[in-house]
């Protein structure tokens, strides 16, 4: 899913400052999943304004709504008939979500209280592992399955490098060393010979984009 | 002006090469690297400059080799992927070239969170062994990456890294060949204290024949004290020191640890010379450049050959 | 619903497990203590959630204990270890307000099961026990 995780506190009442009428959107599909942005974060984030506002004596109303997602016109459409009745909505989707919104309700003050990170799995309860940047060429299966660019910190596809120690990344001792486990896989079902050749340099332009990548279906359109 | 590689030179006349690294300064001052290469000059063959090791930034790799070069060295343009794009790559080689550098050695870079930058974005746009693909096919078949052709090609000796320390085990060896595949004319690997580990990994290299494709330079660094053996040992990444070599440091007293750090050196030195497919040896005195000299002449190294 | 401003009452979560009678065994300190005093049973203490925290502090509450299991007597295997972290993640959201996380507390039912709801209270808020 995509993940994220809440901003702290401090930095979303800055955001709010001086608005009294607060909408606050959440959203049902990914970061509901990584426990930031769902029904239950939404309520959490209502109550703490609520508490907050009770202790500096100022009066506020904190609406809360959250949508099946925040990224798909049809949901957010959910917002027009009540969004003029707040001075600001405080979005809990991701990145995506938050401008989707704000394209619908283009006079109205979103602020994102997320902080979107990448695309993760839920590795266990509790744990979100980032597993895919995007990149737009995945070649997953030259690599036993596992991305090098996202899961080696330098993104090698010629590693490891030379400071892979015990399995372990020199930039971070508690991730696992990407090649490391490739190497271990490809051993484990004997394809060892598929990282023989230099692998060539990507082609970075299907991750850059020139600006914002696109997908257009033609037989998917109105 | 014809500018050749000494280092280049040395290994083909089959003779054993000294190469030594040299540190830029955290600073503008040309005296530094100046100082530096005439301190070296006449005890090795060749000086290596890091690129903005560790991630912490420090007078441009390319800048020194120039200013060594002007002093008469030969220096060894050591260039990391972390910090340039495939452009700025290609061109830098074109640039050393002109300016007189005949060896490069490409890598991929420390991690750029270890260093004073770690809000750096790490471009790894190539990683070392594509780099060395794209070095070679510039000097060999004078074009760039896409295959657009040049209009006069690089002179370079080419070079890059192995550790046979580093994790996993198993693979070292491999990725090595991959290296000399990709392009590697020499190999300087990562200091040597743990010799039988060292010679398990050369009888590797030549069982697999690469000791005639390439030419490994061992790495060697004096210990300048039992602190930092220790630091090193647990520290730095794919560094292997055996307890023994802490212990002697460890029981020497404070004011004669220096003089025992170069005395494992040069017996070190004596037992790499003799193992087979070793042609040289890179000596890594980290800040501690002065020590080169002593070290070259203890081990029997001097006089470096005339030319 | 607006925050209070005054915080007035003690909230004590507990888990049903403790004291199987505990909706007779409460009574008397509520009556007691009236509004003063707000029993909140769970299934599984695992079950307390960081909102309810947060509820019970926006409602007006002083002090919120969460009394769980002792040890190794979790129904639930792990319910009484979940607690302990959820109760720690809503420290931090009161932290993060500017509250003191002392206002909630986690405590273990100080004995072999069943105990009186009443007397763990009664131990809780340092009140005399109550006279037969």
């Amino acid at each position: 899913m995509i993940s994220a995780e809440r901003k702290p506190f401090e930095e979303i009442k800055s955001s709010i400052g001086r608005y009294k009428k607060i909408l606050i959107v959440g959203c049902g599909t990914c970061v509901a999943e990584c426990a930031a942005g769902g029904e239950k974060e939404v309520a959490l984030l209502a109550t703490q304004l609520r508490i907050d506002a009770a202790r500096r004596r100022r009066k506020i109303e904190v609406k809360e709504m959250t949508l099946d997602r925040q990224c798909v016109y049809e949901f957010i459409d959910q917002l027009t008939p009540v969004a003029e009745q707040y001075e600001v909505i405080l979005s809990l989707g991701c990145g995506a979500g938050v401008q989707a919104v704000a394209e619908v309700l283009p006079r109205t003050h979103i602020i994102p209280a997320l902080n979107t990170t990448t695309i993760a799995e839920t590795r266990e309860a509790g744990v979100w592992l980032e597993d895919c940047r995007g990149c737009g060429d995945c070649k997953l299966d030259y690599f036993a399955d596992i991305c090098p660019i996202t899961r080696c910190a330098k993104g090698l596809f010629n590693g490891p490098c030379g400071g892979s120690k015990d399995g372990r990344c020199e930039a971070d001792p508690d991730s696992p060393c990407a090649w490391q486990l490739i190497l271990d896989r490809l051993s484990a079902t004997g394809r060892t010979e598929s990282i023989d050749e230099v692998y060539p340099p990507a082609n970075w332009s299907k991750m850059q984009g020139k600006g914002p990548r696109k997908i257009i279906r033609e037989d998917q359109r109105a | 002006m014809m500018v050749e590689s000494r280092l280049k030179k040395i290994l083909s006349m089959g003779l054993f090469a000294v190469t030594a690294e040299c540190g830029p300064p955290k600073g503008a001052d040309p005296e530094v690297i100046r100082k530096k290469g005439l301190l070296l000059k006449g005890y090795v063959d060749s000086v290596n400059v890091t690129d903005n090791q560790t991630g912490v930034v420090r007078l441009s790799s390319l800048a020194s080799c120039v200013i060594l070069r002007q002093e008469g060295l030969d220096p060894v343009l050591q260039m990391v992927t972390r910090d340039r794009n495939r452009i700025a790559l290609q061109s830098d080689v074109l640039g050393a070239s002109a300016l007189g550098v005949r060896n490069i050695l490409c890598l991929s870079g420390d991690h750029q969170s270890l260093g004073n930058q770690p809000d750096a974005k790490g471009v790894f746009d190539l990683d070392s062994i594509q780099f060395l693909k794209v070095v070679r096919e510039m000097r060999d078949r004078g074009v760039i990456l896409g295959g657009e052709e040049l209009s006069s090609q690089p002179d370079l000796f080419i070079g890059a890294v192995e550790n046979p320390f580093g994790d996993p085990r198993s693979y070292r060896v491999a990725r090595l060949a991959k290296k000399v595949r990709a392009g590697a004319e020499f190999i300087q690997t990562q200091c040597v204290y743990n010799l039988a580990r060292f010679r398990e990994f050369m009888k590797e290299v030549t069982d697999k024949g690469l000791d005639g494709k390439v030419a490994v330079l061992a790495g060697v660094t004096p210990l300048k004290s039992a602190r930092m053996a220790e630091y090193m040992a647990a520290k730095v990444a794919g560094m292997d020191i055996p307890e023994e070599v802490i212990g002697r440091m460890k029981g020497t007293p404070a004011g004669r640890q220096r003089a025992e750090g170069i005395k494992i050196a040069v017996e070190t030195i004596a037992a790499l010379k003799e193992i087979k497919g070793v042609r040289g040896i890179h000596i890594m005195a980290i800040e501690w450049e002065e020590a080169v000299p002593e070290l070259s002449e203890k081990a029997g190294l001097l006089p470096r050959p005339e030319g | 619903m607006e925050g209070k401003n005054s915080r007035d009452y003690t909230a004590i979560f507990f888990c049903r497990q403790i004291d199987p009678d505990e909706n007779t065994n409460r009574r008397a300190l509520e009556k007691q203590l009236g509004r003063a005093i707000r029993f909140f049973p769970l299934p599984c203490s695992g079950r307390i959630e960081a909102l309810h925290f947060l509820m019970a502090v926006e409602t007006g509450a002083e002090k919120v204990y969460l009394v769980t299991c002792p040890e190794g007597s979790c129904r639930y295997s792990q319910g009484n270890v979940r607690a302990g972290k959820r109760l720690e993640y809503a420290r931090g959201l009161l932290r993060e307000i500017g509250l003191s996380a002392e206002c909630l507390e986690i405590t273990r039912a100080p004995g072999s099961l069943p105990l009186s709801i009443d007397t763990i209270a009664r131990g809780l808020l340092g009140l005399p026990r109550k006279v037969k």
